[in-house]
């Protein structure tokens, strides 16, 4: 080797000189990529399709198999969704009727409610582990007063303000045991009272109680505060019938109710300063 | 006896450590919920520091204790707290002068008593108002006080050196 490098290396070494000057000139003058670069690239090139078209498979397979899933909870998901929408479209055109048979009647106004709102952060969350509380970073100097009701984003109820300072109020939720506020079933226009209850407000949980004898709730039931005594306005949502049962009594039913608005993940809230029912 | 001014000085210091735990109670412990509940140290700083007191300096300090809870925390019903720790810190002191000597026993002791006060007069005035919840109740009690318990061990530390500093006769 020694010698073959001894009887050959000037020519060896003016051979790589001549083919990378070569490989640089044609580097230099190429308009795509160096053909080195090129050159390795087109070898390695079938090894890449290869794998990527096993990857390929592997997605698609897998893609498949979530899209058919998804497709078959989203297709019976919108299968209810048609059944419902179509009860309500009839219940609409009842109500649209009946609506305009009445205003007719009755010669009544276009109600018109006006809202007067303060936007407020939440600056902490419940304190003890028997009440459910927020504290807002708006108080008096804000125009909040204790008995605003205070909403969210989507025009949820959150709660109800208790307590009032200066630049700061203290909210409690919907669930709060001392929270009770005067509902109405949207579908139904049953009149209850929606309270905290100690064993549901862990849960996140409230009740819906007080119901009419007779009263058919269904869960998904939509429940909003019925405004009656003006204390608070009305058509906040409240939330939704989860489910309906029986007191211990056996002679009244009352429903859990699921808030509308999302206590655990707020940061931002709507504080109801005023609101007006113009007839 | 102390003098006037170590008498100051002993509140003073009580008062400081209280806070120094009021302060880690809303600064830390109300942002972490173990077990469904979040640690809750205030009748701790009611019966503990009344283990190493008199009754009736427990009871005083206690009472300040619930003062500042009911200025400070929501409640079920007005002076809540004013109401019932003032009973934790009597029943605190009273146990250290004639069954446990002042100590992490006896504050564990304390804590569970001032816990039972506490939660069942809670369940109490929800019952009072027509929604009982008595299961619900213990549950949540038995949870907060076993989350809490932990932290009888620095609060027992803490008020322990401040009693050491103001009585190093005893």
């Amino acid at each position: 080797m020694k010698n073959f490098l001894k009887n050959n290396g000037l020519w060896i070494l003016f051979a790589g000189a001549v083919i990378s000057v070569a490989l640089a000139l044609m580097s230099y003058f190429s308009t795509t990529s160096a053909p080195l670069v090129n050159a390795v690239n087109v070898m390695v090139s079938p090894f890449r399709s290869a794998y990527t078209a096993v990857a390929t498979w592997f997605n698609d397979k897998q893609n498949y198999y979530r899209d058919t899933t998804n497709l078959l909870e989203e297709n019976a998901a919108l299968r209810k969704r048609i059944a419902q929408l179509e009860a309500d479209l009839r219940q609409a055109e009842d109500d649209r009727k009946e609506n305009e048979t009445l205003r007719d009647a009755l010669e009544l106004r276009k109600q018109r409610r006006e809202l007067e709102l303060e936007s407020a952060m939440i600056t902490e969350r419940s304190v003890t582990n028997w009440t459910s509380s927020l504290t807002l970073n708006k108080g008096t100097s804000h125009g909040v007063e204790s008995g605003d009701a205070v909403i969210d984003g989507t025009g949820g109820l959150v709660g109800v303000v208790r307590e009032v300072g200066l630049n700061w109020c203290t909210v409690l939720t919907v669930v709060d045991t001392d929270t009770s506020l005067g509902a109405q079933v949207f579908r139904t226009k049953d009149l209850a009272i929606a309270a905290g209850n100690f064993s549901l407000m862990e849960q996140g949980r409230l009740r819906l109680e007080l119901l009419p004898a007779g009263c058919q709730l269904l869960p998904g039931d939509l429940v909003q505060t019925s405004g009656l005594g003006d204390y608070y306005p009305s058509g906040l949502v409240i939330g939704t019938v989860e489910e309906i049962l029986v007191d211990d009594s056996g002679a009244a039913s009352y429903a859990i109710l699921t808030p509308a608005a999302d206590l655990s993940s707020l940061t931002e809230v709507f504080v109801i300063k005023s609101f007006d029912v113009v007839t | 006896m102390l003098a006037r001014n170590e008498t100051i000085f002993k509140w003073f210091l009580y008062a400081a450590a209280a806070v120094a735990c009021l302060a880690a109670q809303g600064a830390v412990l109300q942002r972490i919920t173990l077990w469904g509940v979040i640690p809750f140290l205030c009748p701790l700083l009611a019966a503990i520091p009344a283990t190493w007191e008199s009754p009736a300096a427990g009871t005083a300090f206690a009472l300040a204790v619930g003062i500042a809870c009911d200025l400070l925390l929501p409640a079920p019903i007005p002076c809540f707290y004013t109401l019932i720790f003032p009973l934790a810190g009597l029943f605190a002191s009273l146990l250290s002068h004639s069954i446990l000597r002042p100590g992490f026993l006896c504050s564990l002791a304390a804590a569970a008593m001032a816990f039972a006060l506490t939660d069942g007069f809670a369940c109490f005035v929800l019952w009072s108002r027509g929604k009982a919840a008595w299961e619900a109740g213990a549950s949540v009690a038995l949870r907060e006080f076993c989350v809490t318990a932990p932290w009888i061990i620095p609060v027992t530390l803490l008020f322990r050196a401040v009693f050491r500093r103001t009585h190093p006769d005893d």
